[in-house]
C-alpha cells in the first residue's frame, strides 16, 4: 500500500532523491578539494566512491517500488494507451469478455447461494444431517430426510457426539397479525433450534428448551426480521403482541437475528413456532408425539473433537437398540417377517449440512451445474476469441515488437508486457461483467418459482461474488494472453524484420482457435437444441386435459379451525355456490393440487383371482365428481363417482375407486379391471375392499413429465378447487372471491391462478435451461463466427497476391473463392469431429434433465451441426468473395 | 598501505546506520564520513549502497528525514531514529551479542579439545 502511494508521489521522491545525491558530491568534493586535490580530480574520485550513480538511483526506486511491480505499472499506462487508440478493437474485447464474465458471474452466484455458502450461524461446518437410511415402517408428510419427533428428543440425549440436537419442519400457517388472514410460511422446531444454531434475537428472546417441553402448553412464536421489517413495519413494540397463527392465539417473544432466514434456502419463513404447538400448527396434526410419525429433519452440532465418522459410528448401538425396543412398543404396526429385517437393518447416517437442509437444492443442483458449466464454457469461447484478435494485432504490432527485441528488450519482458494488456482487458471486461451480472441475477431469480415462501436469493453483488468474478477475469486474462505473448517469444528476430507485409507466424495457432471455438459452440448448440426441444416437447404433450378457461385455487379451512366435518360442509357448500354462478361452466375439488411436484403416493394392493402388491408408489388422489368433468378428463371405461360412493357422515373407509390407463396397462394387463378391489398400503394388514367402478384417460398429476399410474378415490372434502369458467378467468376470479368471502370472510384463498399458468410454473426449471442454454449457444455461435471472420478475412487477404497471379493465369473466380472457403471447411469439420464424442460424452450428464429426446438425438445434433456449418460458410464466404473480385493488376501491385 | 579490509556482512549495514543515527540525526553524507572512519579501520563499505539502505529503513518506518539546514548553511536531508527504530536497534543488537557469543562458544569448544 505504501508502495502504491510512493508511485502517485514518484516525482517528489525523484527530486529529493537527485538533491540528496547532488549534496552528498558536492560536500565530498569540497572537502576534498580542503585536501589539496584540484576540483576535477576531485569531483572525478568523488563520483568514483559514490558509484555508479544510475544503479544506485535504480537501487533506490526498487526500495520504493518493487521492481516487478514497477514494471507492471509502467506496462498498464503502456497498454491503456495503446487501447484507448484504437476504440473498437478495445469496445470488441472488453464487451465479449464482458459476456462471459457476466454470465458466469450471474450464475455463480446462484450456484453459490443454492448450493455453497454456508448458513450464517455460529461454525456452520459443525452442522450435520442425521437421516435414517432404510424402512422406518411409517407414514410421513413433508419433502426428504424425514423422522418423528420423539427421534429427535432421543438424539439430544447422545450428548458424546453432539453439542445439540434441533428439529425442524416447514409449513403454511393462515396468520393475522392484526386485521386480514393471510398464509404465511412458518418452521415448526424444537425448543434447542436457536441455541444450537447460534442464532440471537435482533429484539426480545428466541425460543428456548423450556418453551418445548409441554405440547399445547407454550402458545409463543418467534418473527422473522426480514417480516417484521416488511409487514409489521419494524414496529418495537412488538413483542408481547397477539397474533392469530391458524386461530390459534400466540403471543410473539421476539424477533430473530437480521441476517438468519432459517436453514432452507428455498423457504424462508416468517415465523418459527415451537414443535410443542405442532397440533396448532398443523391443523388435524396429533402425531407429535408418535415415533411411527416422519415429518421432521433432524440436524445435530458435532461435538469439538468428534469426527462425522466417529459420530456416525459411535450412534449405531444406541440406534440398533432404539429399533429392537420399537419393535417392542405398543403401537408398533404387524409386519412381515421380510419387513422386519429391513426394518431392523436400518442404519443412522451423517451428513454435512453446513448449507442447511433444502429441497430447493435438490432440484436445482444439476440444472444449476450444466448452467455453469455451460457459461464456462461461454467464457472460455470468449477468451479464444480475444486470443485470436490479440494475435490478429501482434501481426500488426510485430514491427514495433520486433524493434524493441532488437534493442535489447528480452523475450520474456515483451510477453510480460502483452499478458499485462490482456489482463487490463480482462479486468475492465470483469469490471462491466459484473454490472451486467446484477440485473442477468434479477432475471434468474425471476425464473425460479414463487409460493407463499419465498426464496433467500438475492441479486446483490456481494465480496464473495467480487472475488469470484476477479478470479475469473484474471484466469481469462491470462488465457487469452497466454498464446500471443508466447507467439510473440517464439518469433525469429531477423525475418520478422526483414519481411515486409504481415507475418505468417500466429495463422496456424489462430486457425486452431478458431477451430476450437467451433467445436465449444457446437457443443453449446446441440445443447440448446435438446433443452429447447425438451421444453417444446413438454408443452406440446400437455398434461392431458384442457387447459383452456381452466382456473384453480386452494382453501384450506382446518386451518381457520374448522373441524373435518364442518371442513367437508364448507366446501360442499363453496363448490355448489360456484357451479351455480353464471361465470363458471363446471366445478370441481381435489384433496391434493395438481403440477406441484407432490403427490400423495402409497403402494397398493389388488386382489384378483390373486393378490398383488403394487412395484411402485401409485399416486392417489380424493376427488369430486365434478372433477373429471371440468378437466376434460374422458372415462375410458365404467362410470364416474356419484351420490352412491360418497360415505354418509361419520362412516370410514372408501367404497369405490377410479384408475387410470397406465395402473390398466401395468397391473391389470387384459384383465376387465371393473370390479377389481383394491386397497392402499402393502402390508400383510392391506384390506383389498375398494372397488374399481372406472377407467379415465392418463393425465398429468405430478408434473408434465411423470407418465404414472394412478388411483382416485371419491372425496369432496379436500380444499383444491378446479373451476371452467365462461368469459376471462378475471371476471371469474372477482365473482369466486365473493362466494368465498360470503361463505367466511376470514378464509384466505391460496395458490389462485389459470392452469396454463400452473404448467408454466411447473415447468420453470425447464425454461430456464431451454432459454440460458439458447442464449449462451447463439452467443457462443456468434462469437466463433466473429472469430472466424477475423480469421479469414487476414488469410485472404494474405492470399491476394497468390489469386492476383492464378487468377492473371486464368483461374476462375470460383476457383478463387474456394481457395480460401477450403480453410473455412477445414477448420469446421475437424471443429465438428472434435465436438461430437463429446456431445455423446457429456450427454449422459445432461439426460436427466431431458424429455423426449435422447442427449445423442440424431436429428437434433445434424440441425445444429447444419446451422453451424451454413454459419461458418457464411461468414467465410464474405472474405472469400471478395478475394475473388480482386483485379489481377491490383493485386500484383498490391505488395 | 592501509591494512587488508574485508566487505562488510550481509545485513550489517543497517545495523550501523542505526547506531550512527541512534547518537544524534545526520544527513547522508554525514552517516558515510562516520562509515568511512570506522571502515578506514576495519570495514570496507560500498558509499553506493548507503542511500537505497536509508530509503529502506525510512520505508519501514525506522528512520524518519527531514530537509533542514546544515551547517555548510545548504539545505539537507537529515535522518532520524524513530521510536520503532530505536526498538529494532535494540534486537539486532541482542541478536549480534548472541550471534557472535554463539560463534564464540563454538571457537573455544573447538580450541579447547
Amino acid at each position: 500500500m505504501k508502495q502504491l502511494l510512493n508511485w502517485v508521489r514518484r516525482r517528489d521522491l525523484e527530486s529529493g532523491l537527485d538533491r540528496e545525491l547532488r549534496y552528498h558530491i558536492d560536500c565530498r568534493v569540497s572537502d576534498l578539494m580542503l585536501s589539496g586535490l584540484p576540483e576535477p580530480e576531485a569531483r572525478r574520485q568523488a563520483s568514483l566512491e559514490l558509484g555508479n550513480l544510475t544503479k544506485v538511483r535504480e537501487e533506490v526506486r526498487d526500495v520504493w517500488l518493487t521492481r516487478w511491480l514497477r514494471d507492471f505499472v509502467y506496462d498498464l499506462r503502456f497498454s491503456a494507451r495503446s487501447f484507448l487508440r484504437s476504440p473498437p478493437f478495445t469496445a470488441t474485447i472488453v464487451l465479449s469478455l464482458a459476456l462471459g464474465i457476466g454470465a458466469t458471474t450471474a450464475i455463480y452466484s446462484l450456484v453459490d447461494q443454492v448450493l455453497l455458502h454456508a448458513l450464517p450461524i455460529r461454525q456452520p461446518q459443525r452442522l450435520v444431517l442425521i437421516d435414517w437410511k432404510g424402512d422406518q415402517v411409517a407414514n410421513g408428510f413433508g419433502s426428504w430426510n424425514l423422522m418423528s419427533y420423539p427421534i429427535c428428543l432421543d438424539l439430544q440425549l447422545q450428548d458424546r457426539f453432539f453439542d445439540g440436537v434441533i428439529c425442524r419442519a416447514a409449513t403454511t400457517v393462515n396468520l393475522s397479525t392484526g386485521g386480514e388472514h393471510k398464509p404465511a410460511a412458518a418452521e415448526i422446531v424444537s425448543g434447542t433450534y436457536f441455541s444450537v444454531l447460534g442464532v440471537g434475537p435482533a429484539l426480545g428472546r428466541v425460543l428456548a428448551t423450556d418453551d418445548d417441553r409441554t405440547p399445547d402448553a407454550s402458545p409463543i412464536v418467534v418473527l422473522a426480521y426480514d417480516f417484521w421489517k416488511s409487514q409489521l413495519a419494524g414496529a418495537p413494540d412488538v413483542v408481547g403482541r397477539r397474533v392469530l397463527v391458524n386461530q390459534h392465539p400466540m403471543m410473539v417473544i421476539g424477533v430473530a437475528a437480521p441476517e438468519f432466514r432459517g436453514i432452507d434456502v428455498g423457504q424462508v419463513p416468517s415465523l418459527w413456532i415451537p414443535a410443542s404447538m405442532s397440533a396448532e400448527a398443523i391443523p388435524g396434526f396429533h402425531d407429535l408425539l408418535d415415533r411411527r410419525t416422519r415429518w421432521m429433519q433432524v440436524l445435530g452440532r458435532l461435538r469439538p473433537n468428534v469426527t462425522l465418522q466417529q459420530a456416525q459410528i459411535g450412534l449405531q448401538p444406541w440406534f440398533k437398540a432404539m429399533l429392537d425396543e420399537d419393535t417392542r412398543r405398543t403401537g408398533f404396526p404387524r409386519i412381515t417377517a421380510e419387513r422386519r429385517k429391513q426394518f431392523l437393518a436400518s442404519r443412522i447416517e451423517l451428513t454435512p449440512a453446513a448449507q442447511g437442509h433444502s429441497s430447493l437444492r435438490r432440484r436445482l443442483s444439476q440444472p444449476l451445474w450444466v448452467l455453469f458449466a455451460i457459461t464456462t464454457v461461454l467464457l472460455g469461447l470468449a477468451c479464444l476469441n480475444v486470443a485470436g484478435l490479440f494475435l490478429a494485432r501482434g501481426s500488426a504490432r510485430d514491427r514495433e515488437i520486433s524493434t524493441r527485441l532488437a534493442l535489447g528488450a528480452s523475450r520474456g519482458r515483451i510477453g510480460r508486457q502483452l499478458l499485462t494488456d490482456s489482463l487490463l482487458f480482462a479486468l475492465a471486461g470483469g469490471l462491466l461483467g459484473v454490472a451486467l451480472a446484477a440485473p442477468a441475477m434479477r432475471a434468474l431469480i425471476a425464473f425460479l418459482p414463487r409460493d407463499v415462501a419465498a426464496n433467500a436469493l438475492q441479486s446483490a453483488v456481494d465480496s464473495r461474488l467480487l472475488l469470484f468474478a476477479l478470479l475469473i477475469s484474471v484466469a481469462a486474462g491470462v488465457l487469452s494472453g497466454i498464446a500471443p505473448a508466447l507467439q510473440a517469444g517464439r518469433r525469429s528476430l531477423i525475418s520478422s524484420l526483414r519481411e515486409r507485409g504481415g507475418a505468417i507466424g500466429g495463422v496456424r495457432l489462430r486457425k486452431a482457435i478458431v477451430t476450437v471455438q467451433i467445436s465449444f459452440s457446437l457443443i453449446l448448440v446441440v445443447g440448446a437444441v435438446l433443452f429447447v426441444r425438451t421444453l417444446t416437447g413438454l408443452l406440446a404433450k400437455g398434461p392431458g386435459f384442457d387447459t383452456s378457461s381452466l382456473v384453480s385455487f386452494s382453501l384450506d379451512p382446518g386451518r381457520n379451525g374448522y373441524s373435518p366435518s364442518e371442513t367437508s360442509r364448507l366446501i360442499r357448500r363453496v363448490d355448489d355456490a360456484i357451479r351455480a354462478s353464471v361465470s363458471t361452466q363446471t366445478s370441481g375439488v381435489a384433496s391434493f393440487q395438481l403440477l406441484t411436484g407432490g403427490s400423495w403416493n402409497d403402494p397398493m394392493t389388488i386382489q384378483t383371482d390373486q393378490r398383488v402388491t403394487t412395484d411402485r408408489d401409485v399416486n392417489l388422489n380424493a376427488v369430486s365428481p365434478g372433477f373429471f368433468a371440468t378437466l376434460g378428463i374422458r372415462m375410458v371405461a365404467g362410470r364416474n363417482f356419484d351420490d352412491r360412493d360418497s360415505r354418509t357422515e361419520g362412516e370410514g373407509g372408501r367404497r369405490s375407486a377410479i384408475v387410470n390407463e397406465a395402473f390398466v396397462k401395468r397391473y391389470l394387463g387384459g384383465r376387465n379391471p371393473l370390479g377389481v378391489r383394491i386397497c392402499e398400503g402393502s402390508g400383510p394388514d392391506a384390506k383389498p375392499n375398494v372397488e374399481v367402478i372406472g377407467v379415465v384417460t392418463d393425465f398429468s398429476y405430478r408434473g408434465l413429465r411423470e407418465e404414472s399410474e394412478q388411483a382416485y378415490f371419491e372425496g369432496d372434502d379436500g380444499g383444491n378447487f378446479y373451476v371452467k369458467v365462461r368469459g376471462t378467468p378475471e371476471q371469474a376470479f372477482q365473482s369466486i372471491r365473493t362466494i368465498i368471502h360470503n361463505a367466511d370472510p376470514a378464509l384466505p384463498i391460496a395458490n389462485f391462478r389459470t392452469l396454463d399458468e400452473q404448467i408454466n410454473r411447473s415447468l420453470n426449471t425447464e425454461r430456464m435451461l431451454a432459454t440460458l442454454s439458447g442464449a449462451f449457444g447463439t452467443l457462443a455461435l456468434l462469437l466463433s463466427l466473429v472469430g472466424l471472420y477475423g480469421v479469414m478475412s487476414f488469410v485472404a487477404i494474405q492470399r491476394t497476391r497468390e489469386i492476383g497471379i492464378r487468377m492473371a493465369l486464368g483461374a476462375t473466380g470460383s476457383s478463387a473463392i474456394w481457395l480460401v472457403l477450403r480453410d473455412a471447411v477445414a477448420m469446421t469439420a475437424a471443429g465438428t469431429a472434435i465436438a461430437l464424442p463429446c456431445v455423446v460424452a457429456l450427454g449422459r450428464l445432461v439426460e436427466s434433465q431431458l424429455f423426449g429426446v435422447k442427449p445423442t438425438d440424431l436429428i437434433t445434433i445434424a440441425a445444429a451441426t447444419l446451422l453451424l456449418t451454413s454459419g461458418t460458410l457464411g461468414a467465410a464466404l464474405i472474405p472469400a468473395y471478395r478475394a475473388s473480385m480482386v483485379n489481377p493488376t491490383d493485386a500484383l501491385r498490391f505488395d | 598501505m592501509p591494512p587488508p579490509r574485508f566487505p562488510i556482512p550481509q545485513g550489517t549495514l543497517d545495523m550501523l546506520i542505526l547506531q550512527i543515527l541512534s547518537l544524534e540525526p545526520a544527513h547522508g553524507y554525514g552517516i558515510a564520513q562516520r562509515l568511512e572512519q570506522i571502515s578506514r579501520s576495519v570495514v570496507q563499505i560500498n558509499q553506493g549502497s548507503l542511500y537505497p539502505a536509508l530509503h529502506r529503513l525510512e520505508q519501514k518506518g525506522w528512520l524518519k528525514a527531514e530537509w533542514m539546514e546544515s551547517d555548510t548553511g545548504r539545505e539537507a536531508k537529515f535522518y532520524s531514529l524513530t521510536r520503532s527504530g530505536r526498538k529494532q536497534l535494540a534486537v539486532e543488537k541482542d541478536s549480534w551479542a548472541r550471534l557472535s557469543g554463539a560463534v564464540r562458544l563454538i571457537f573455544d569448544e573447538g580450541s579447547r579439545s
